[in-house]
């Protein structure tokens, strides 16, 4: 059974890390550039990011989490350079379409932004466990209610997957198509997603039963498996993440009292 | 009021969002299998949200996108949580009231599912995208709106509502006849107001 989620486990110093570690960074680097406010800092926190992944050698299984936001921020850069409102200078222009400085300007803020938070949200989800991080949660006071759900859909998503591959070929056994015009297609998407719907839930009754046996409600204090202990590299990671965070805080008011 | 959010947060219940997610999670894949020109992606949040009541249905929806995220690293849609999470409580609410009980009337649930979502993203899409949602048709007539001088935020609402009120009439007229053919023994579950007897 394949799993959905994208954790590789090459063993790098970044899957080492502490989650809250890179939890940490990952709300640095996404908030830093938005309060500083220039596009020079987008430019940073993305080299930065890149830096790490590559440290990790985990830029090629990245660059599949990016491929489909180039298309929107291509989609983003064509609208707002074009008709933007605020557009007053021409920058260039390719035939009868004029491409403006000011829109131009605002694109590439959103753009910086977008890939800024994927790249900073990539090194969380590539190097991190899921389980690792719901039980570090969990350690903290989260609840393990709460962090069951969140697990289980990691197990139920590739069984429902497995259902689905299952229906499907029954389906076309029996004579239905599923390509061919968007009419056929609609027809289609009834009797595939019914049964695999119909079989989930009634899958859930005993689920919940096989729980209640094993003592899901009980309210005694739970015990964990794991140690994860803070090493060096997280303090550093961790303080000078906050660092960063204060800093540009400072820099935002700074700029507010000189004006 | 009370009686509207009224949760019971049983294994059952707390079963059934894992698999509302997966059922979400099929939607979205059985749409982009047979191209259709819809998201899909809500149909086990309206599950949850009719079966297990407006709270619920907005943990659904909220933890559906949160897993999302850690799925296709797409951060964005962690933003979009907000939207599924307002979706769930719409639909849950209404289901409350009794707008789930005939065809009909599970139209209208769709439209108030439909408009929540729009009023939620409308403001998350110029935030992040500058007004465009990433659907094709959608895209189209916000370009033409932002062509013919109207302001962003008209542009990027008609963008949404006539991508999300179709998304959500599918999805509620499927959601309304899988909750009818579901066994009473397994929406007895769900139920708030079931009341356990014992003999002596």
């Amino acid at each position: 059974m394949k799993s959905i989620s994208l954790y590789q486990a090459n063993g790098s110093w970044l899957t080492r890390l502490h989650p809250f570690t890179k939890l940490f960074y990952l709300v640095a680097a996404v908030s830093v550039p938005l309060i500083q406010g220039s596009l020079a800092m987008f430019l940073v926190t993305i080299f930065l990011s890149l830096l790490l992944l590559h440290s990790a050698h985990l830029v090629r299984k990245a660059v599949p989490l990016l491929a489909f936001s180039f298309t929107i921020i291509l989609t983003i850069v064509l609208i707002q350079s074009l008709f933007n409102h605020a557009n007053v200078h021409v920058l260039f222009s390719i035939g009868f379409l004029h491409f403006y400085r000011e829109g131009l300007l605002y694109a590439a803020h959103i753009g910086g932004n977008i890939l800024n938070m994927l790249l900073a949200f990539a090194i969380l989800v590539l190097t991190t466990a899921p389980e690792e991080l719901v039980e570090e949660l969990e350690k903290k006071g989260f609840s393990p209610k709460f962090g069951y759900i969140i697990n289980s859909v990691f197990q139920i998503i590739p069984e429902m997957i497995g259902t689905m591959h299952t229906i499907s070929d029954a389906q076309r056994s029996r004579g239905m198509e599923t390509e061919g015009n968007l009419r056929t297609r609609i027809k289609a998407f009834l009797p595939l997603i019914s049964p695999v719907v119909m079989s989930a839930l009634t899958n859930t009754r005993e689920r919940a039963i096989a729980l209640e046996v094993r003592g899901f409600g009980a309210r005694a204090r739970k015990t964990y498996l794991y140690e994860h202990p803070y090493q060096k590299n997280d303090q550093i990671i961790k303080w000078l993440s906050l660092a960063a965070l204060a800093g540009s805080v400072l820099f935002r008011i700074v700029c507010l009292i000189q004006r | 009021m009370g009686k509207l959010f009224k949760t019971n947060f049983n294994t059952a219940v707390i079963v059934l969002i894992p698999a509302c997610i997966g059922i979400n999670y099929l939607g979205k894949l059985f749409a982009s299998v047979l191209k259709l020109p819809l998201w899909l992606d809500s149909i086990g949040t309206c599950i949850g949200a009719v079966l297990g009541g407006p709270i619920i249905g907005a943990i659904c929806g909220a933890i559906n996108n949160l897993i999302y995220g850690f799925t296709t690293g797409d951060n964005v849609t962690l933003c979009y949580a907000l939207t599924s999470l307002f979706i769930g409580l719409a639909v849950g609410v209404m289901a409350r009231l009794g707008f789930m009980e005939t065809f009909p009337k599970s139209l209208l649930t769709a439209c108030a599912g439909g408009l929540a979502a729009v009023v939620v993203s409308t403001p998350l899409n110029v935030l992040f995208w500058g007004g465009t949602t990433g659907n094709v048709w959608g895209d189209a007539l916000f370009a033409w709106t932002q062509a013919n001088q109207m302001t962003v935020s008209i542009g990027s609402f008609l963008d949404e509502i006539v991508v999300d009120v179709p998304d959500k009439l599918i999805t509620l007229i499927v959601v309304y006849f899988i909750i009818k053919g579901l066994p009473k023994k397994l929406t007895a579950l769900y139920d708030v107001n079931a009341v356990v007897t014992s003999l002596d």
